[in-house]
């Protein structure tokens, strides 16, 4: 993405022709043997970097050299050795450091998707040493992730914000809330449910949350209602998995959960006494539900004896009917907890 | 049968000699990570065997002498750099602060060099041993620059499979490195690019690869650094991920694309399951995402790019569909360092000091 300094970049000089640069000795890239898939650089792009070079060979570090860094980055955000030089330069210059992450907030959301962004703010914070300034971070995270709902390197920011400061009061207690938000607005953002399992189960007990008995019942019940809503969504049913394994609650706890789900068209309302812990399938729901079927299979093949034969009798219509892509691996299911069987 | 699709074996090689002879400005954000394109290109090029037949040996000397001038030594020990975009003009006796060696260009100028069928004389083996030591944080994992940059299981794994091709593991602590794989592991059953991060396909393979790569230790064995559930629970994601489109995603939820296909697919194989994969439906998906002037794009009607060029043509040589005809033939691949058998065997054989 070659990315335009600024507005005014049809103007933006040459710094061979810059007096203010008149000091520093430019540097050519060297291209000794023939290269191997050059990259024909634009005029601007090789002056800059010319200058840059002069610029490490040097070694100096002053307010100009802030300028040169960012027009670089602007054209090539990938450029990991002008990031490396403008985080030093502005630790040695003492520069604000709040100020260079506002000008990064204007970077994320263009560059998104590089790397080098989001590690030169985990610096940035990372010098700040600043709780206020975290709790800044995760309402700008919150922004951005509104442009880009499953950013990998924006959540990673986010879980690294989160255990880096690490401070009960002020950072954890908007996490739950907001996850649920997402999750109102997209019930299938995976990201959002490896989230709420990374701020539940993996971040350290949360000091409202030390009855962990109660905090298994709150996200079943959190779960079996985003189930009842999208029975197909396999983030969802990954999650439950994961919290099962997680606190080692056999799947057989969830038999009567299931069941509604693995049928093909749901049963008459009125025939069935509402059962708030299990609620059943939304009105309209694609049934039966895939990843319904194979939990109950799981639930029978950890049963063994006569459950293994009605696993196999789910696993064979995985593989002849419902979920054909998976064909191979229903049948080394099959094949598996024969052979385990016997 | 008839109606199957065919491979452009023509427009895939000319996709790739022409980035190989140049990129446009557009690409300028691979300034510092060129060594891995070129990878592409000739690996690419390899799995169709085309290199001997459309380029040149002259061209070759000169690729290698090019490689041979990437590799660096400093304070930090030997490596290759990405390119010479931070050397200046009359070159450095050693390298700066600026211009130092990168693991994953490292990793993927031995294999290049391999391709090219490089004799290695001019390897210097102690040096990047040393370079890996200095990568190694006290985590367990690497970095890719010795002195920061990004950590995670990407580095881990070059790191892995470095030591696997100089056959020596003095450069890495392997049960460090073990244990913080082991902390990248997901509930979902893939692994996050670093601790506690959502499971993703490309870093589940980092993870999958060196975990059955590294020797034995006092403490661990390829057979117990995943146990019986996990490794059901890996299994089970990652065929979850193939798509009706017959394509892999790389994380739930997710669109297909083509790279996943390998990473999903390269990491059944290694667990021992390759198998699993619709090898059918995983061709007919590569098909759609062919460019119409060649080369291979991430899905079907975007512009492809070496890197998914390549690593489509690796997936489709671990999981030959049955349906294809003769244009799909690629040579066999070894799923642990992802090169040719044929390429992996040249490194066994020249790489100094391999024992094995």
């Amino acid at each position: 993405m070659s990315a335009a300094f600024d507005d005014s970049s049809d103007e933006q000089q040459l710094y061979a022709a810059d007096p203010e640069w008149a000091d520093v000795v430019p540097l050519q890239q060297y291209e000794g043997v023939d290269p191997i898939a050059p990259i024909f650089y634009s005029e601007e792009y090789k002056d800059a970097t010319d200058y840059f070079r002069g610029i490490v060979k040097t070694g100096e570090m002053s307010p100009k050299v802030l300028k040169l860094t960012e027009h670089i980055i602007r054209m090539n955000p990938a450029h990991y050795s002008a990031w490396q030089y403008r985080y030093k330069t502005l630790i040695a210059l003492n520069s604000p450091l709040k100020a260079e992450l506002e000008l990064m907030d204007n970077f994320a959301i263009q560059f998104l998707k590089t790397y080098q962004v989001w590690h030169h703010r985990r610096l940035l914070l990372g010098a700040l040493r600043s709780v206020d300034v975290a709790v800044r971070e995760l309402a700008f995270v919150t922004r951005t992730l509104r442009t880009d709902t499953k950013n990998y390197h924006t959540w990673s920011y986010r879980q690294w914000i989160l255990a880096h400061f690490n401070d009960e009061a002020r950072l954890w207690p908007g996490e739950l809330p907001w996850v649920e938000e997402l999750l109102e607005e997209d019930v299938r953002n995976n990201s959002a449910w490896h989230h709420r399992f990374f701020v539940v189960w993996q971040s350290g007990v949360r000091r409202d949350e030390v009855d962990r008995e109660e905090v298994l019942r709150r996200e079943l019940a959190f779960t079996k209602e985003k189930i009842s809503l999208a029975p197909n969504n396999q983030s969802a049913w990954n999650y439950l998995r994961g919290v099962l394994d997680h606190t080692h609650t056999p799947y057989a706890s969830l038999t009567s959960f299931v069941q509604p789900y693995t049928v093909g068209a749901p049963s008459d309302p009125e025939d069935s006494i509402v059962d708030l812990e299990n609620p059943r399938p939304s009105a309209g729901a694609e049934l039966p539900s895939l990843p319904a079927l194979e939990f109950l299979a799981d639930i029978y093949e950890a049963e063994g004896g006569d459950g293994i034969s009605k696993a196999v009798r789910i696993w064979k219509s995985l593989a002849d009917e419902h979920d054909t892509i998976r064909k191979k691996y229903w049948e080394y299911r099959i094949k598996d907890a024969l052979h385990g069987a016997q | 049968m008839s109606s199957f699709p065919r491979l452009a074996r023509t427009g895939h090689t000319s996709h790739c000699k022409i980035c190989l002879s140049g990129l446009p400005f557009s690409q300028v954000e691979v300034d510092a990570s060129r060594i891995a394109v070129i990878f592409y290109c000739l690996g690419a090029m390899d799995l169709l065997g085309t290199l001997s037949a459309k380029t040149s040996e002259t061209d070759r000397q000169k690729w290698r002498d090019w490689f041979w001038e990437q590799q660096t030594s400093g304070k930090y020990g030997t490596g290759f750099k990405p390119s010479t975009y931070m050397t200046p003009q009359g070159g450095n006796d050693e390298y700066s602060d600026y211009d130092i060696p990168h693991l994953v260009m490292t990793y993927t100028a031995l294999l290049s060099l391999a391709i090219l069928r490089d004799d290695f004389s001019k390897l210097d083996r102690p040096g990047i041993l040393r370079f890996m030591r200095a990568c190694q944080r006290e985590d367990g994992s690497f970095s890719a620059l010795p002195d920061g940059g990004e950590a995670d299981l990407r580095s881990v794994y070059c790191a892995f499979a470095l030591s696997n091709m100089l056959d020596d593991w003095s450069g890495v602590d392997v049960d460090r490195a073990v244990s913080y794989i082991q902390r990248c592991s997901s509930y979902e059953g893939g692994y996050g690019q670093t601790p506690y991060h959502e499971a993703l396909g490309g870093t589940t393979y980092c993870a999958v690869a060196a975990l059955y790569l590294a020797p034995s230790t006092a403490h661990s064995s390829p057979e117990t650094r995943m146990t019986p559930a996990e490794r059901a629970r890996t299994i089970r994601w990652l065929t979850q991920n193939q798509t009706s489109s017959g394509g892999f995603r790389g994380r739930t939820g997710k669109l297909a694309d083509a790279c996943y296909c390998f990473w999903c697919g390269a990491t059944l194989t290694i667990l021992g399951v390759g198998n699993l994969v619709d090898s059918t439906a995983l061709a007919m998906f590569m098909a759609q995402c062919q460019y119409k002037f060649g080369g291979i794009a991430k899905a079907p009607s975007e512009r492809p790019d070496p890197y998914h060029t390549y690593l489509s043509l690796a997936s489709l040589a671990l999981h030959p569909s049955r349906e294809g005809d003769s244009s799909w033939d690629l040579s066999p691949l070894n799923v642990f360092w992802n090169i040719t058998e044929e390429t992996a065997r040249w490194i066994k054989d020249h790489i100094p000091g391999y024992k094995a």
